[in-house]
């Protein structure tokens, strides 16, 4: 599995495809948060924006190779564990996005509450925003995972769909990424830092499920 | 093919046998059946050939074989170590040809070091060591066919899987992919390819199956004479006495004794070099005499380097 990832993490780094999402974060980071504003609320705010990023390098990964080089490496470790590799690629990536983000965030975020009321402790913020990130991420990654292949094939409805799920997997009342999102904001308001393992566990487990039946349908509907 | 059953009890055979029992396949829920009722077993150390016209289901048939695909019914056994050689192989990877192959080899369960040097050393053999640091992109259609075989012959598998593999590459590298299937099947690998050309490895292959149908038949030559490749006549001279060693009256296709001691052998050419491989390093070896190529299909000399 070691050599599969780094296969799939190297071919992800030179294909440079992973340039556009990251730009367009970045720029919805730079829009969306500025220094001095209340930290919970930024947090929250990067963590939402980071889970299309993450359903994105899914689409990423499992795209970027071609085919029958994907069945070159499917032949020596099979079509699962090949697709895994991809997947696992993927969400390590966006993970790694949320934890940087996460950490620039809380630096140049105020300390405070909504109003700059009650003082929030950073280093209490930053780990409650970091567990949001990773559940944004989890869950962005179940979504991709779910809406490319094997699933949907054609870009068409590949596309839409993704965009649309991600939506949904944000803004939805009961999804782990909107509860942990919303825990953020209304903590910015109330100045008490929530800490949202339920919906990390939650997003976790999402995510472990749409991983399992994206790499069980591989080798029942390739090509 | 010999293999150890039996006395020991361990390592039994059927491990690395592949197995397709009553195997169907199918794509889409609806859709009509490609292949139907496909029993075959694939041992160690065999060359299976598959042939059937265009559309008739052999690639099918290679992914299921290669585990690429599951089978829509019936089952698949066994899990050999598995390589696979596409017919186009694309150049579009962000890798020059000896880190995509170093990847490759540690997928396939190699060291980072043995991979690159095995990458070399088979990139060598196909006559592409000039490209090792160049970027696929920029690597002709021929070029990077000769990746995807290094990158299947890197690791040793003991199931090596060919869909047309020999397409676009160069006469040299064509001869040179022969010997290495020969050399495989004589390691104890299986090897299953499909070619368009019949007179691809003949005379070489256990067993040729034709695709008809969506069904597999046994092809066995009543009717037809098989196609005959270039051979090559090989005189060895043995210890007093001895017999020819078995591995080497396996690759042979003909074999007469001219003067007490003295063997005439007719080999495929493809395989001349598995053949005094095990004359040379029998025990007690054997004495070769003279290689020449078979007079009646004189070798190409301008097709080797």
């Amino acid at each position: 599995m070691t050599a599969l990832l780094r296969y799939q993490a190297d071919l992800l780094l030179r294909s440079q495809r992973w340039l556009p999402p990251v730009i367009l974060y970045a720029a919805f980071l730079a829009i969306g948060v500025q220094s001095g504003q209340p930290v919970l609320d930024s947090l929250g705010y990067a963590a939402a924006g980071l889970l299309p990023v993450a359903a994105w390098l899914v689409r990423i990964c499992v795209t970027g190779e071609p085919d029958a080089a994907r069945v070159c490496v499917a032949a020596a470790r099979g079509p699962a564990r090949t697709h895994l590799a991809c997947l696992l690629t993927a969400l390590l990536a966006s993970a790694a996005l949320g934890v940087v983000a996460t950490l620039v965030v809380t630096l140049v975020s105020d300390p405070a509450s909504n109003g700059h009321r009650i003082h929030v402790p950073p280093l209490r913020a930053g780990a409650a925003g970091l567990l949001a990130a990773l559940a944004c991420a989890l869950l962005g990654s179940a979504v991709g995972a779910l809406t490319n292949r094997p699933v949907l094939r054609s870009t068409g409805r590949a596309v839409p769909a993704m965009l649309l799920a991600a939506l949904l997997s944000v803004v939805l009342a009961g999804s782990p990424a909107q509860a942990a999102v919303s825990g953020l904001v209304t903590g910015s308001q109330s100045g008490r830092v929530p800490v949202p393992l339920l919906p990390l566990a939650g997003a976790g487990l999402v995510t472990a499920a749409a991983f399992a039946a994206a790499c069980a349908l591989t080798a029942r509907r390739s090509p | 093919m010999i293999t150890p059953y039996g006395e020991t009890g361990q390592n039994p055979p059927m491990q690395r046998d592949l197995r397709l029992v009553e195997v169907g396949r199918r794509y889409g829920l609806r859709g009509p059946w490609v292949l139907r009722g496909i029993h075959l077993t694939l041992t160690p150390g065999t060359l299976t050939r598959i042939e059937g016209d265009n559309g008739s289901g052999k690639s099918t048939l290679l992914r299921l074989v290669a585990r690429l695909d599951a089978p829509t019914e019936g089952r698949v056994t066994g899990r050999p170590r598995t390589a696979y050689v596409p017919e186009r192989f694309p150049s579009a990877l962000p890798f020059t040809a000896s880190g995509y192959l170093t990847h490759l080899g540690t997928i396939h369960g190699l060291s980072r070091k043995t991979a690159a040097s095995a990458a070399q050393s088979w990139l060598e053999r196909f006559g592409a060591a000039a490209y090792a640091t160049t970027p696929m992109s920029r690597l002709s259609k021929g070029s990077s066919q000769k990746v995807a075989v290094a990158q299947a012959l890197l690791a040793d598998p003991e199931l090596l899987v060919l869909d047309e593999a020999w397409t676009g590459l160069d006469a040299a590298a064509r001869d040179e992919l022969e010997r290495a299937v020969a050399e495989r099947t004589a390691a104890g690998g299986a090897v299953v390819f499909v070619d368009h050309d019949p007179r691809r490895l003949a005379g070489a292959p256990d067993a040729t199956y034709t695709v008809v149908d969506g069904g597999l038949k046994l092809r066995t030559d009543s009717g037809s004479p098989p196609p005959t490749g270039p051979l090559t006549r090989v005189t060895v001279q043995g210890p007093p006495g001895a017999q020819l060693p078995p591995d080497a009256v396996r690759t042979v296709t003909s074999a007469q004794e001219i003067t007490p001691g003295v063997h005439r052998l007719a080999v495929p050419a493809s395989h001349s070099d598995v053949l005094l491989r095990a004359l040379l390093t029998a025990r007690p070896p054997w004495h070769v005499v003279s290689v020449e190529p078979d007079g009646t299909t004189p070798l190409d000399p301008g097709s080797r380097p």
